[in-house]
């Protein structure tokens, strides 16, 4: 049985033979709570290595893009060295690092600019949102 | 909080109220109903009974204590919401008359504030029940224009005169939105969540599309049903002062014609059609509502929102509360960071 499979099942016992057995209304909200705790936990690391996958291939793609808009024309200092923080280390951090860049630099990029590259981002970020909104809502 | 727990505390309490009320005799507490817990602070609704100069008194309270980790602690205070209370008696304002707060906790633990308990119901807008309520409600039409009407009070009442400039007066000019976005930033950094590039496109297009503000009025800060009392078709005190500021208008307008408020209804708020609640509140309060401002601030709510839900389960997670319910709002973060995409257009 996977860990999905088995947090799933407990979940079920949790909702269906714990829960209703539970006297005080406190304690019963908290078993039902924890079996929807299980059961998004187990959603979420059944679908773990298949996201991670398509995250790290979004990753690549957007530095890829990036890349050739900087070769294309310089990026601003800060832009610049934020994107390569990136490239080095593909983390969230990075990319929070990598916006705020963008946003100080806006009057430098010029907002045609601007607009391209965080349209850019957020089309990574729109598309990492999406996975996450399978198993968390 | 086990049943022996709560009998042991309701004599505190009665020892408490007892020496506040050194006239009174043979007290007693009737009807006593604890009626939240966890979230935010505990709160219980008794009637105290006793006598006094000859004749028999029945005071009906309603106690709030600090549990001592809830959701926005050290962003409001039981103090702080006394202190509001006691401003807002002066004021035509409906809210519960305030009598003490203690922040001694050898009385019973924590600090904890004592006030009216106002005749009235608060049906919860999320339930079948509520939702039903309020719907017939709205077809009657007297709880509708008394949201309104009590939602111009507050926006027009003489803060000032009332003493609640302690609340911190914004600047005019974008300070306001610019000292929200502070504070919800810095809950954001307590809850030592990991980074989400989300919410830091959404605090950076907050900065700098702050909006101007030019008036300054009382703003409840959740200003919905659920946090108004009812009584005889309309609303009999205020509740819930915990996100209070001085601002916009717009930032309570926002937020009552957020689609997040309406439960799938068309109506306000679950009650109020929207043509009415312009038509009605501008002529009251003489201010036109911004809908590009509202807009902005629906925005800002998303980064509140988040910033509940990174504390929420950061409570959770650093071990300060066992609420289960806690644990569960670690996947209500990805689902307004949704939201606040949404709200900027991706």
């Amino acid at each position: 049985m996977n860990p999905d499979q088995l947090l799933e099942r407990i979940a079920t016992t949790l909702k269906r033979d714990i829960g209703p057995a539970v006297e005080g209304e406190y304690p019963k909200t908290q078993a039902f709570m924890a079996a929807v705790v299980l059961q998004k936990l187990g959603r979420q690391l059944g679908l773990e290595a298949v996201h991670r996958a398509a995250e790290e291939a979004d990753m690549h793609a957007l530095l890829d893009e990036l890349r050739a808009d900087a070769e294309h024309a310089p990026l601003p200092a800060r832009v610049a060295a934020a994107l390569a923080a990136l490239a080095g280390t593909h983390d969230t951090q990075a990319l929070c690092d990598f916006i705020n860049a963008l946003y100080a630099e806006r009057a430098a990029l010029g907002d045609a600019r601007f607009d391209a590259l965080l349209g850019r981002v957020r089309r990574t970020l729109r598309a990492s949102i999406d996975r996450r909104m399978v198993y968390a809502a | 909080m086990s049943a022996t727990t709560d009998a042991r505390l309701e004599g505190r309490i009665l020892d408490y109220l007892k020496s506040r009320l050194p006239a009174g005799r043979d007290f007693a507490l009737a009807d006593v109903k604890r009626i939240a817990v966890g979230w935010s602070h505990e709160t219980w609704l008794f009637d105290l009974n006793y006598r006094e100069d000859g004749r028999d008194v029945t005071l009906g309270l309603c106690l709030r204590r600090d549990p001592g980790n809830t959701l926005l602690r050290h962003l409001s205070s039981l103090e702080e919401q006394y202190r509001v209370l006691k401003c807002l008696e002066s004021t035509p304002l409906a809210t519960p008359k305030v009598y003490w707060y203690e922040d001694d906790t050898a009385i019973l633990d924590q600090p904890f504030l004592v006030m009216e308990k106002v005749p009235g119901t608060c049906p919860s807008p999320w339930g079948r029940d509520g939702r039903a309520f309020y719907q017939a409600a709205a077809d009657r039409g007297s709880l509708p224009a008394s949201f309104t009407s009590t939602l111009a009070t507050l926006h027009t009442l003489d803060w000032r005169a009332a003493g609640l400039d302690f609340l911190g007066v914004p600047a005019k000019g974008r300070d306001f939105a610019l000292r929200e976005i502070a504070k919800w930033r810095e809950l954001i950094a307590l809850s030592e969540h990991p980074p989400e590039p989300i919410l830091t496109d959404l605090i950076a297009w907050l900065e700098a599309n702050a909006p101007e503000s030019e008036q300054v009025v009382l703003v409840h800060g959740a200003y919905r049903t659920g946090n108004l009392l009812i009584h005889d078709d309309r609303i009999s005190a205020v509740l819930d002062w915990e996100l209070q500021v001085l601002g916009d208008p717009m930032y309570d307008v926002a937020y009552v014609l957020s689609d997040l408020n309406r439960e799938g209804t068309p109506l306000l708020s679950n009650l109020v059609d929207r043509d009415a609640f312009f038509r009605d509140y501008e002529a009251q309060t003489g201010f036109t509502i911004d809908e590009q401002r509202c807009r902005y601030y629906n925005a800002l709510y998303a980064m509140r929102s988040v910033a509940f839900w990174m504390s929420a389960s950061g409570l959770y997670a650093s071990g300060r509360s066992d609420d289960i319910r806690l644990a569960r709002t670690a996947w209500s973060v990805p689902v307004v960071l949704e939201r606040a995409a949404t709200e900027l257009g991706y």
